[in-house]
């Protein structure tokens, strides 16, 4: 009985959307960086922590107003204690621990084993507790139980939670984790220093009157201090055997030194390009509608040169001489192979809802045809543009699943056929797609600010502008009306083709969009 | 004046393209490779007696369409310092080679890899105008764009094309007006609209095939190839 509440139970909570919905939120909140409001919790976190240890600080000299201890004692430990369980609650689903015991149990016909279930989760909710940032985080809100005055200096703990907010720190510690064998080492080495030069300088020393070592535990201050090279002079060693190991220790010391510090910096050297990128990762999380071009060449570069004007483009390119390339000239480019679906998701690009186009442009077929089915592999309907360097390949990439194939070769053809027989019609035309004379073609959509002050082609009043009006593609009909009498009525969603020039295009949108009082 | 003869220098798929596009235009079409062996080859070497022989180069118009651009601006400049009123369209591959066949001789240089993104970034950003631009250049449609030459300007009496309701009585746009120089300038700009419609003005219009040649018959000829 109780085992079929639970298990239908767990269901009810694994299919409610409402629940998955406040626990997707609050994942989101508290683990998900590229949710635009963690940032403010982020924020509003560390000052929390900041204003708990300004209380501290205060109060070791000063009297501190009762409301402020109660708001640092119990305010402030009552939120990070909500934000423990909140983190715990989103360590793990229980609910999915349960379904997954019963259908397992189901599929092999035994009886649903609830004590499995609770031994499941308690074990993924105990390695959620016992991980570092757990313990941080309860060792903060210890000071709740501020009657231990000893327990107040757990306060501190809070600080260490800024590892949880502060991005650059957590930066810092993983470029230090990388290098954790080389710095255990240099720890290893430095304690054994310290250990021989404690117990000789002990053994040299303690005897000595004049000698201010009497204890083990003094010594071993003296090495630390003479080790690291800060050297306060408080104890010195004064027989000759005392300075000996004085001078072994001040020379390993400036040896422990230098290996700190170098290996500080080559942890850096060696992760910058990986920090610059994943940097870049984190922008692009937060970049929407933009292209995405598969391939840089010589046609890429022409194109991003001109989409950039206007719009966001990302570059993903396997080589990286050709990513540098792309780099100096001030395009977004990551070296990672477009053809993997690993990169999309390394690069976590959200396809659906960040992409406008896919553009192929890699100046090899293989190269496209694989871009394009690796695409379509995980998305179906975005718009995928390839380039085509072999006619014979067209039909692999219609295949493929591109939307629009580009024959070069094709279009040179056209043109020359167009400059054979209509040398002037190709000049305008062609200044007319260069943009060489200012000259532009626009398509304008009709909206319903439009439509409020223009309900008619005569409306418009595209001559007064300098604006020749070429037609309207009505998209409820999905056909175009070149030249529209005066009285044709427009509609929302159609498109003005105009041309001009691109001031008075500008000028005309503008009057399009301002309301005309009737 | 339109030549009845098309020399294509360099054998590859833009040959193809081209003899393709170009065949109903002309009556000879000579496709000639790269190399010294063969009848239909030719070199770098400034030699073309042969050529001479083969064809009347004034009735000509070359292609010049190596891939290797610095073969083709060399090819280019042999063509124009041999026959100096050859018309030379060159294929570029980037501006800096477009340049270079402007200064090589070139009388139109197709500059491949910024035409196609031109037209690329076209089909992105104004997928509608192109498709529209695309139907009347590749007559996918009735529409059409041509070349209107004005034979008798009486019948404009001293009016502005800008004066003249050419989409309300004609059915028809202009777009730009073509100039002696070989220079062309869109309806609206200032030079083109403060120029009073005269014989021998070239109009660039477009519009539906019976229209255009409607308007022909009204006003004038088409203008020759």
């Amino acid at each position: 009985m109780i085992k079929s509440l639970i298990i239908n139970f767990a269901y009810y909570l694994d299919t409610s959307n409402s629940y998955q919905k406040t626990k997707r939120f609050f994942y989101n909140l508290l683990e998900n960086s590229d949710y635009k409001y963690k940032k403010y919790f982020d924020i509003f976190m560390m000052i929390l922590i900041f204003s708990s240890v300004a209380i501290l600080i205060r109060e070791v000299k000063s009297h501190v107003n009762d409301s402020l201890l109660f708001f640092n004692n119990y305010v402030i430990s009552f939120i990070f204690l909500i934000e423990y369980i909140l983190r715990l609650w989103i360590s793990g689903s229980i609910s999915k621990i349960i379904i997954s015991q019963h259908e397992h149990d189901v599929m092999l016909g035994d009886k649903f084993r609830l004590s499995k279930a609770i031994k499941d989760i308690l074990f993924s909710k105990l390695k959620y507790i016992i991980s570092i940032k757990a313990i941080i985080d309860l060792l903060a809100i210890i000071p709740f139980f501020h009657q231990l005055r000893l327990l107040r200096i757990f306060i501190l703990f809070r600080v260490f939670k800024l590892f949880r907010y502060a991005k650059s720190i957590q930066t810092f510690t993983s470029i230090i984790s990388a290098k954790k064998f080389e710095f255990f080492t240099l720890f290893i080495f430095a304690s054994i220093i310290i250990f021989m030069s404690s117990v000789i300088i002990y053994v040299m020393e303690a005897n000595n009157p004049q000698s201010s070592i009497n204890t083990l535990f003094e010594a071993v201050y003296w090495s630390i201090v003479t080790i690291s090279t800060v050297g306060y002079g408080d104890i010195t060693p004064v027989s000759a055997e005392g300075q000996v190991v004085a001078m072994f220790v001040i020379i390993s010391g400036i040896g422990v030194f230098s290996f700190t510090t170098s290996l500080i910096v080559t942890s850096f050297t060696e992760k910058l390009d990986e920090i610059k990128d994943l940097k870049v990762i984190d922008d692009i999380a937060k970049i929407k509608n933009f292209y995405l071009v598969c391939g840089y060449e010589k046609v890429a570069k022409e194109v991003v040169q001109k989409l950039i004007k206007k719009n966001k483009v990302i570059i993903l390119e396997e080589d990286i001489e050709k990513v540098e390339a792309a780099k100096r000239e001030g395009f977004i480019a990551l070296n990672y192979d477009p053809g993997s679906i690993h990169s999309y998701k390394k690069l976590r690009i959200n396809i659906n809802l960040q992409v406008k186009a896919i553009l192929c442009l890699s100046h090899s077929d293989v190269e496209n045809v694989y871009t394009a089915l690796t695409i379509r592999s995980f998305n179906k309907d975005i718009f995928i543009l390839s380039i085509l360097k072999n006619k014979a390949n067209r039909n692999k990439l219609n295949f493929a699943g591109v939307n629009e194939v580009f024959y070069e070769k094709e279009l040179v053809g056209i043109i020359a056929k167009e400059f054979v027989g209509q040398p002037v019609a190709f000049e305008a035309i062609h200044a007319l797609r260069s943009n060489i004379t200012n000259i532009d073609i626009e398509e304008i959509i009709v909206n319903d600010r439009i439509l409020q002050s223009f309900t008619t082609v005569g409306c418009l009043k595209n001559i007064k502008y300098r604006i020749v009006l070429l037609g309207v593609y009505e998209s409820a009909k999905k056909r175009f009306l070149f030249n529209p009498i005066d009285s044709m009525l427009l509609e929302k969603g159609d498109y003005l083709v105009v041309i001009g020039n691109t001031q008075f295009l500008k000028e005309f949108n503008t009057h399009l969009h301002t309301k005309v009082s009737k | 004046m339109s030549k009845s003869t098309a020399l294509i220098f360099g054998y590859n798929e833009y040959t193809f393209e081209i003899e393709k596009n170009i065949r109903s235009a002309y009556e000879h079409i000579y496709i000639l490779k790269l190399g010294s062996d063969g009848e239909d080859s030719f070199d770098l070497s400034d030699n073309w007696d042969s050529l001479s022989q083969k064809v009347n180069i004034d009735d000509c118009l070359a292609f010049c369409i190596l891939e290797d651009m610095a073969e083709n601006i060399f090819l280019t400049i042999s063509l124009r310092d041999t026959f100096s009123d050859l018309t030379i369209v060159a294929l570029s591959e980037d501006q800096e080679s477009a340049d270079k066949l402007k200064l090589a001789g070139a009388t139109r240089v197709i500059p491949s890899t910024q035409t196609t993104a031109n037209v690329i970034v076209d089909i992105l950003e104004k997928p509608i105008a192109t498709e529209v631009l695309h139907s009347i250049l590749y007559e996918k449609s009735s529409l059409k764009i041509s070349q209107i030459t004005i034979e008798d300007h009486t019948l404009f009496d001293g009016k502005y094309p800008t004066d003249i309701e050419w989409s309300r009585d004609h059915g028809i746009i202009i777009m730009s007006v073509y100039h002696e120089d070989g220079s062309s300038e869109f309806i609206y700009s200032s030079k083109a609209s403060h120029h009073v419609v005269q014989s021998g003005d070239i109009f660039v219009v477009v519009g539906y095939d019976k229209d255009i040649k409607e308007f022909e018959k009204l006003i004038g000829t088409k203008c020759e190839k």
